[in-house]
């Protein structure tokens, strides 16, 4: 098989960048993306939701903004009726259960920590990611430089999902943001 | 005036000298000055020159209102004009220079300006040079345009540089639960009560050092020390030179942070300032208030400031700012300022305008031994380049009488406070006048906000501090959190009431006498257009200009207003106040753009093969967000000759195309079909797996919207494409339809578009270019894949991929998609079989002339106005079934015959050329709208000449033979072109099918 290339590949350089002294903040690029939308139709949302959950290894799904992780993988509620699911392959859905969709290439996946990761990440994102408004286990969809993100806060840090388009244009917008606070590109 | 910096006293850093040049000078100063502390204390008099008149103008405030000593600071692409050097922090290096002067604000020759004053009122320009006889009569506007020009050289203030802006600027964003605004005494006290109670407090203060009037009190320094200290233990988050410019909506506010513009030397990786949207849950507005001053005789004069400014360069910066001072005031709180300089070593007079104050405020002058006048005020300042002496008036029955001179360098006026009720007022609160204090007191509102200290008229320390405590409550109870009780002070507080006193003049005298010194408003301007019949308060400001300066009339407008009302007869809440509008001071066009400039003025959007396209030599063209391969050229090619080869190529071997920006769409349910089958025009309703179809979908007014090829994969899934340009309007459509009018449908709509990258392969030799790709090439097979077949299948490597056999270009052709991640090998696994097979790679700009050959629309002709019959596609409607737009379109006037309709265009001398976007006429009939135009325009390599596609009334049948002119009036001229088929290669469609 051949290899994946990712978004930022020949653009994503590893290492200390930026203000001296402690760096305030971590950026890893997370390669070889596997993600599947799933699909409920009103009345099989609690059923379907529990089939993605199992994948994942969770017995029931997350509410509305929220994830559940399990031990292969995480569940998000991105939409009234939708889960992405994070790091496995999608149930086996039946028409009338609802609908399942590799879309492991459309985003690209970017993971924020470090002690000021909120802070970088509010130049460009309008979400309040206080820690009592947006816990361990919140998702939302937002936008970063008029481009529509995904961001799930995990036990790692913030997970960033971008468009794969627009992963390199947002990247230098990052990047250049990312100065101030003391970066490491893991 | 004879200023001087004083061996103690004062928050600035002695130990630490500054050097910094104005007007090419070397000066000093300290850590802590401002630069018009620094110039005060160097006693540099003239600082600036007066818009209109060139007058002389010096330091006249110590704040945000200043509208006298702006200046030009920094050089070269880094010079930024109007700085209020009251507000500039001073640091080691900076360079400032007078505007609107020359040689220098010191000695300018247009001061000649000031000797043709009266020629220079209100609405001269207008009166002067329109209509003017015997040229013109009346209202004529001719000879204006004319002078108009002239007249707009001469006016201005300062001058920006015209270099791109060297610095970075950036946007962020921030919420707490109560922001506070301002850190006076009552701003402190408001954010400590919310901390205090529980809430997430954010404190933003303009200046650089929290306190306001604490800074300016020589004996708070303790009680300001002591307030900070209890913000940081209560975790108050305290953002400093950071103005709250504008309240907005939902308790939005927008902050204007100042990162670097007091540094030498910045760190490279910081933006030179910040654009702030906080979103809070509840406002406090303690933003203070600002000294009027008082019009009299040239009140502009350098050396006259406002009482406040005095002490604040007494007690902030160490400076007594004039050895013989006059204090002028029209109430209590120029009394303290007034001791306090006489304590530090000045000879001080107070002359107030009230006949009888109560003894505690005149206890205060006795004491510190300042010479004392009562009911008398300023009536003209004596001196060009700094004040010597000011003319006196003394109380006459409701007015004034000339009562001698005193000599003086330096006048303080007090006239009153006005509350800065600007934010409030942005959020359309309309202040209330109040009479008794002499200013416009801001309204309560609805809104989670609350004004606190002197922004509510509140006059002494420790009511503030009350009112903050109040404010910081009220918050905490509107957010369910409890604080102490606290009595809220009412507003006023001065021993004595205010005498309103505007302007200081007497008879028969001729006095200039300013109102808005910014603009050069004068009284005899607010009275001339009185006269000329405005009554109402927005028109003054228009007319004279009184409050469109920098400072948005801080200083001038409640003068001016009280004017207009004198004049009027009226009371001045009945002849009203202006709406004051964000932003509260300037804010520059870079912090408002913020990292959204240059290369990132919009997100780039990317095709996966982006880099390797360039790799190919590609030359890249937008398409929207989208970055696109526009051509390839080879080795000393233009652009014309590079797609003419790649046209060429196409139709004769093979070329590969990025086709990624194409819209994807995943049409995924039970009910998939009957969607589609309802949204395109054509029947979907049997479209069998495996197979794909060419779409049309119309508006709901039955108008084209969009085309594209739908593919069915399975029962229940569909994969459709769409133009670039549609991409998202489909898809925004799609929803819309599914989740308000047809909820019983089982659909779900995904974009795909990043999920999967494309590449069209067309010419004769597709197939064997394909063959070499997949795992398996018997899939190739003609009939295993005939035309508009679909299959989904590996490609060598193990990449999954799935093809349909559909052509744009009207050669046989494929296009096949990948995962995007998989889009570089998938392309130099294409372009090896493609190179071997003389090949080549196309951009949009051969894209454009295959499809204009074969008379193939896209957004150029599907612009909205056009129905499926007049793009010649009617046949695609079908009249068997119900679809979006079936039944507007078949209103009478969309099947009117003679609309237009697509024709192919030749040039009659087959060696012309012709421009799309020109007009097509009848010959001999280039007028008016004519009977068509042209949308698409390319050399036909297959024709050997230019071609061009485009509309004309009733289609190409009526115009067969007959010559029609391609009007371009501002390029080409006329061109001979005939109205042929818009089909205009390979009519039967014969090489597609292979």
């Amino acid at each position: 098989m051949v290899d994946r290339v990712s978004a930022l590949d020949g653009h994503y350089k590893k290492g200390r960048f930026g203000e001296a002294g402690e760096a305030g903040l971590m950026l890893q690029e997370i390669r070889d993306l596997t993600l599947h939308q799933v699909a409920a139709w009103p009345e099989t949302l609690t059923s379907t939701g529990n089939k993605a959950a199992r994948v994942v290894g969770k017995q029931s799904a997350p509410g509305p903004c929220a994830a559940a992780v399990g031990k292969k993988g995480a569940l998000l509620r991105i939409e009234p009726l939708k889960w992405w699911v994070f790091g496995v392959e999608a149930p086996k859905l039946k028409p009338a259960d609802g609908t399942a969709l590799d879309i492991s290439h459309s985003r690209t996946h970017l993971r924020v920590s470090g002690a000021r990761a909120s802070e970088f990440l509010n130049r460009n994102l309008p979400l309040d990611l206080r820690d009592e408004a947006f816990p361990v286990g919140s998702v939302a969809s937002s936008s970063m430089h008029h481009v529509g993100v995904t961001l799930w806060r995990s036990d790692h840090g913030y997970e960033l999902f971008m468009p794969r388009g627009f992963a390199l244009s947002l990247w230098e917008v990052m990047f250049e943001t990312a100065q101030q606070f003391g970066v490491d590109i893991l | 005036m004879s200023a001087r910096r004083l061996q103690s006293g004062g928050l600035i850093d002695r130990t630490q000298t500054l050097r910094f040049k104005w007007d090419g000078r070397d000066m000093t100063g300290f850590a802590g000055d401002t630069l018009a502390s620094a110039l005060l204390a160097s006693n540099e008099r003239v600082l600036a020159r007066s818009f209109k008149y060139h007058r002389p103008r010096g330091i006249m405030s110590a704040g945000v209102e200043e509208s006298g000593a702006l200046v030009t600071v920094g050089t070269g692409d880094r010079r930024d004009p109007n700085v209020r050097a009251t507000t500039q922090e001073l640091y080691g290096g900076l360079v400032a220079n007078g505007q609107n002067a020359w040689p220098s604000v010191r000695h300018d020759v247009s001061a000649v300006n000031g000797l043709f004053g009266r020629f220079f009122a209100a609405g001269f320009y207008y009166k002067t040079f329109m209509g003017i006889p015997p040229f013109e009569w009346g209202s004529g506007t001719g000879m204006w345009m004319q002078y108009e020009k002239i007249i707009r050289r001469a006016a201005g203030m300062g001058e920006a540089s015209r270099a791109p802006d060297p610095d970075r600027y950036e946007h962020g964003h921030t919420h707490c639960d109560v922001l506070v605004v301002g850190s006076g005494p009552a701003g402190l006290a408001a954010a400590h009560t919310a901390a205090e109670a529980g809430l997430e407090v954010l404190l933003v203060e303009q200046d650089c050092e929290l306190g306001g009037a604490y800074l300016s009190e020589p004996g708070a320094v303790e009680e300001r020390q002591n307030a900070i200290k209890a913000l940081n233990d209560a975790g108050v988050r305290i953002m400093t030179r950071t103005t709250a410019f504008g309240l907005y909506d939902y308790s939005v506010a927008g902050l204007l942070e100042r990162v670097t513009d007091h540094l030498s030397a910045p760190s490279e990786h910081l933006p030179r300032q910040r654009f702030w949207t906080v979103r809070a849950r509840y406002t406090v507005v303690a933003s203070g208030a600002l000294e009027r001053s008082i019009a009299f005789g040239d009140n502009d004069r350098p050396g006259v400031m406002t009482a406040a400014a005095g002490r604040t360069y007494l007690n902030r910066y160490g400076i007594l700012p004039g050895s013989k001072v006059i204090v002028a005031t029209t109430n209590d709180s120029a009394y303290t300022g007034a001791a306090e300089l006489c304590r530090a070593g000045a000879a001080v007079t107070v002359l107030d305008a009230r006949r009888s104050v109560d003894n505690s405020v005149l206890d205060l002058a006795r004491n510190a031994g300042t010479g004392l006048r009562l009911g008398a005020a300023p009536l003209r300042a004596i001196g060009g380049k700094g004040v010597y002496s000011l003319d006196l008036a003394a109380s006459d029955g409701d007015g004034w009488r000339a009562d001698g001179s005193e000599n003086c360098d330096l006048v303080l006026v007090s006239g009153g406070w006005s509350p800065v009720v600007n934010l409030s007022s942005h959020r359309g609160a309309k202040p209330v006048w109040d009479a008794e204090n002499a200013c416009f007191m801001p309204a309560a509102s609805d809104e989670p906000l609350t004004m606190a200290g002197s922004a509510a008229g509140i006059w002494n320390t420790k009511g503030c501090i009350a009112s903050g405590q109040v404010a910081g409550a009220h918050a905490a109870k509107a957010l369910g959190k409890s604080a102490p009780a606290a009595s809220a002070p009412s507003a006023g507080g001065w021993a004595s009431p205010i005498r309103p006193v505007y302007e200081v003049t007497v008879p028969r005298k001729k006095l200039k006498s300013f109102v808005d010194p910014q603009h050069d408003v004068t009284t005899s301007d607010v009275r001339l257009a009185h006269r000329e019949g405005y009554v109402s308060v927005e028109h003054l400001k228009r007319y004279t200009t009184l409050g469109m300066a920098t400072d948005q009339g801080k200083m001038g407008n409640i003068i001016g207003l009280a004017l207009m009302a004198d004049a009027l007869g009226k009371d001045i809440p009945e002849v009203g106040t202006t709406t004051f509008r964000p932003p509260y001071t300037p804010i520059s066009i870079g912090a408002l753009s913020g990292s959204s400039v240059g290369a990132h003025f919009r997100p780039l959007r990317r095709t996966p093969m982006h880099d390797w396209n360039l790799e190919q030599n590609g030359t890249m063209t937008e398409a929207g967000l989208w970055q696109r391969p526009w051509y390839f050229a080879r080795a000393g090619e233009t652009i014309t000759e590079a797609y003419i080869r790649e046209t060429d190529t196409v139709r004769k071997t093979v070329g590969l195309c990025d086709v990624t920006s194409l819209g994807k769409i995943a049409v995924q349910g039970p009910d998939a079909t009957e969607l589609l089958n309802r949204v395109y025009t054509n029947p979907f309703a049997k479209l069998a797996i495996g197979k794909a179809r060419y779409g049309i979908m119309l508006r709901d007014d039955g108008m084209v919207m969009d085309d594209g090829t739908t593919w069915r994969l399975s029962d229940t899934d569909y994969f459709m494409t769409t133009t670039t340009a549609h991409a998202a309007k489909v898809m925004v459509w799609l929803e819309e339809l599914l989740q308000t009018r047809w909820t019983d449908l089982k659909v779900h709509v995904t974009t795909v578009s990043e999920q999967w990258a494309g590449c069209a392969v067309a010419g004769p030799k597709c197939r064997e270019v394909l063959e070499a790709c997949v795992a398996d090439k018997t899939v190739m097979s003609s009939e295993a894949f005939p035309f508009m077949g679909v299959i989904e299948t590996t490609l060598k490597g193990g990449m999954p991929c799935r093809i349909a056999r559909i052509s744009f270009s009207g050669e046989m052709a494929y296009e096949a998609y990948v995962p995007s991640d998989y889009a570089m090998p998938l392309m130099e696994m294409l372009w090896k079989a493609a190179e071997a097979r003389d090949g080549c790679l196309y951009g949009t700009e051969a894209l454009g002339a295959l499809r204009i050959e074969k008379g193939h629309v896209t957004g150029a002709e599907l612009d909205g106005r056009v129905t499926i019959d007049d793009a010649g596609l009617g046949k695609m409607a079908s009249p068997k079934k119900s679809f979006i737009g079936s039944a507007m379109r078949s209103r009478g006037d969309m099947g009117r015959e003679d609309r237009p309709r697509l024709v192919g265009i030749f040039p009659k001398n087959r060696t012309q050329s012709f421009n799309a976007g020109s007009i097509l006429c009848a010959e001999g009939k280039v007028e008016g709208l004519g009977e068509g135009w042209i949308t698409a325009v390319t050399h036909s390599p297959e024709l050997g000449h230019w071609i061009g596609l485009g509309f004309i009334s009733s289609g190409y049948e009526p115009w067969a033979g007959k010559t029609v002119i391609a009007a371009d009036p501002v390029r080409k001229g006329n061109i001979e072109v005939e109205i042929v088929s818009p089909h205009m290669v390979d009519p039967s469609g014969e090489r597609m099918h292979g």
